[in-house]
């Protein structure tokens, strides 16, 4: 809950702009090829697909993101069970520069194991760069965040957590499709270090935007 | 004395004898000539004539004058002095004929007879006359006071031949054509000509010789000129620069870097290389394919085509020009300004 002071930091810094500006939308569906390497008393790796949505509006330089995936992680051994994930986020973010965007907010993941649901509560920064690189048809962009407050029921304490994205988008002309392919890693340090939390994955999605 | 009746009754009133001349001492001396009184009409009009002649006077007062000083002559027994009259009165003006409801059979007769003895003629050209010099052609008639031999020739100042125009027999009268060139076809190259009309007697005798000077100017209008072909402001560039594809590249690798090392940068140092790699290999892929496509020095369609279009509008501007200085080239004009006649050699009463 560090972090609650930065919503309400970042409404105030746009709400100037927010005034007479169109609303721009858009939404997006993925396929993730999501990976999890858990190191510690119980160990775990697991590969599986898993299906991402996320939306977005903005509006003038705010905009709020949200993203859920789900899906079913399975061990890469024969042994142990096949870990369902669900994850989301809620990020109000404000581009700072025409390349940059910060952003804030909750980002939840809970497996569902055979004794319980873990569930893992990070709020995060992030930052977001993002440029055309070939033409204007090719963007490419690079995430990086960081978790500045979590609450986790496991019995690891959390010590810290960050994370990052990159990847290009495809922009068609003149039509607001538009193409993703991106790599994730999301890793936490439980314990001092007894315990360790990957999650990775290659990114492949469409989206529609209505710019 | 029956003759000066008879022109009395075929004469005209004094309002048509006014109508006839504009000259005071011509008019009196035509009524004197309707009153029977041909001593005072010839004295009159014998000096009136004389003092046209030397002051150049209008051609109609003067043929008025010698047609009655003529007829005055005639009816005072004189008939010699009367033909010579009438011959100058020819050489004055060939076309002239006396009105048969004015004057008797004796009279036109005794005219008619000296205007087929006397051989000239007379050039009726405008006073000034602008041809085409391609196609055009300066026109002149003769009038022929009787059948006869002519010969006309243009010379140039000093007398000598410029060009023959026409020899041979002239009737009641003959149009002359003259294109504006000398014998080889070539524009005029001096700026006054004479023409000149010999006219001969059956004999082969020179009875007279009429001179016509030609002051003459070849104009050319100016041409166009061409417009200025297109400024490289105008034009876009028909090859890319490099700014683009350097672009692409460097990003491409900077992003594919970025993905490679991603993993680090969080922290996590034993992450399994294979999604990175296959996403690092997709950029890479996408980065040399947006090189390729920006390319240095690349041609630009677009660009080439707009540049053709304008290139094309100053071709076609420039081909116009080119027909219009064409024309305007062609279109070469002789002006021709004609003097008075004069008669070289001159033969009166």
């Amino acid at each position: 809950m560090r972090a609650g002071w930065l919503l309400p930091l970042a409404v105030a810094l746009t709400a100037g702009e927010v005034r007479a500006q169109r609303l721009h939308p858009f939404g997006g569906a993925s396929l993730a090829n999501t990976r999890l390497r858990s190191q510690g008393k119980n160990p775990f790796t697991g590969t599986g697909s898993t299906f991402l949505g996320e939306g977005a509006l903005s509006i003038g330089r705010l905009q709020l993101t949200v993203s859920y995936l789900q899906g079913t992680l399975d061990p890469d051994g024969t042994l142990g069970a096949s870990r369902p994930l669900v994850e989301g986020t809620v990020l109000l973010g404000v581009r700072a520069l025409d390349w940059l965007t910060l952003e804030t907010g909750p980002h939840a993941r809970a497996y569902t194991l055979t004794a319980g649901t873990e569930r893992w509560l990070f709020w995060e920064l992030r930052a977001r760069a993002s440029s055309a690189f070939i033409g204007s048809a090719v963007r490419g962009y690079a995430e990086l965040w960081r978790v500045v407050a979590a609450d986790v029921n496991v019995p690891e304490s959390f010590d810290h957590g960050q994370g990052g994205e990159a990847g290009m988008i495809v922009r068609l002309a003149r039509a607001p499709l538009e193409g993703r392919i991106g790599y994730r890693i999301d890793h936490a340090v439980l314990g001092g270090g007894t315990r360790l939390e990957t999650v990775d994955g290659v990114v492949i999605g469409i989206g529609l935007s209505g710019r | 004395m029956w003759l000066g009746v008879l022109a009395c009754a075929l004469g005209s009133t004094p309002s048509r004898v006014r109508a006839q001349s504009s000259d005071s001492v011509i008019v009196a001396g035509m009524r004197a000539y309707k009153n029977l009184e041909f001593d005072l009409a010839a004295l009159l009009l014998r000096r009136r004539v004389a003092q046209l002649t030397a002051a150049n006077g209008a051609v109609a007062d003067r043929t008025q004058g010698l047609v009655y000083l003529g007829a005055a002559e005639l009816f005072r027994g004189r008939r010699d002095s009367a033909v010579a009259v009438f011959r100058r009165l020819v050489m004055l003006d060939p076309r002239f004929r006396p009105d048969r409801l004015v004057f008797p059979p004796e009279v036109t007769g005794v005219f008619d007879g000296v205007r087929l003895r006397t051989k000239t003629v007379v050039i009726v050209v405008p006073r000034d006359t602008e041809i085409p010099l391609h196609e055009g052609a300066f026109r002149a008639w003769l009038v022929a006071s009787s059948f006869q031999t002519v010969n006309v020739t243009l010379l140039y100042a000093n007398g000598t031949s410029f060009r023959s125009l026409y020899f041979g027999p002239i009737g009641d009268s003959l149009e002359l054509q003259w294109d504006g060139r000398d014998a080889a076809g070539q524009p005029v190259p001096v700026d006054r000509l004479l023409l000149r009309v010999a006219s001969r007697a059956p004999t082969g005798e020179l009875t007279s010789m009429l001179q016509l000077p030609l002051d003459l100017q070849i104009s050319s209008p100016d041409t166009v000129p061409w417009p200025a072909p297109p400024a490289d402001s105008e034009l876009r560039p028909e090859r890319a620069a490099g700014g683009s594809a350097t672009r692409a590249l460097f990003g491409g690798l900077l992003l594919s870097a970025a993905v490679v090392s991603l993993p680090v940068a969080v922290g996590s140092h034993d992450t399994p290389s294979g999604p990175r790699v296959a996403v690092a290999s997709a950029v890479g892929v996408a980065t040399a394919l947006g090189y390729l496509l920006h390319r240095p020095s690349r041609p630009l369609p677009a660009n080439i085509r707009a540049n053709d279009a304008v290139r094309d509008t100053w071709q076609r501007r420039v081909t116009t020009l080119q027909a219009e200085n064409a024309r305007r080239r062609a279109d070469v004009r002789l002006r021709v300004h004609a003097g008075d006649p004069a008669a070289i050699e001159a033969a009166g009463p």
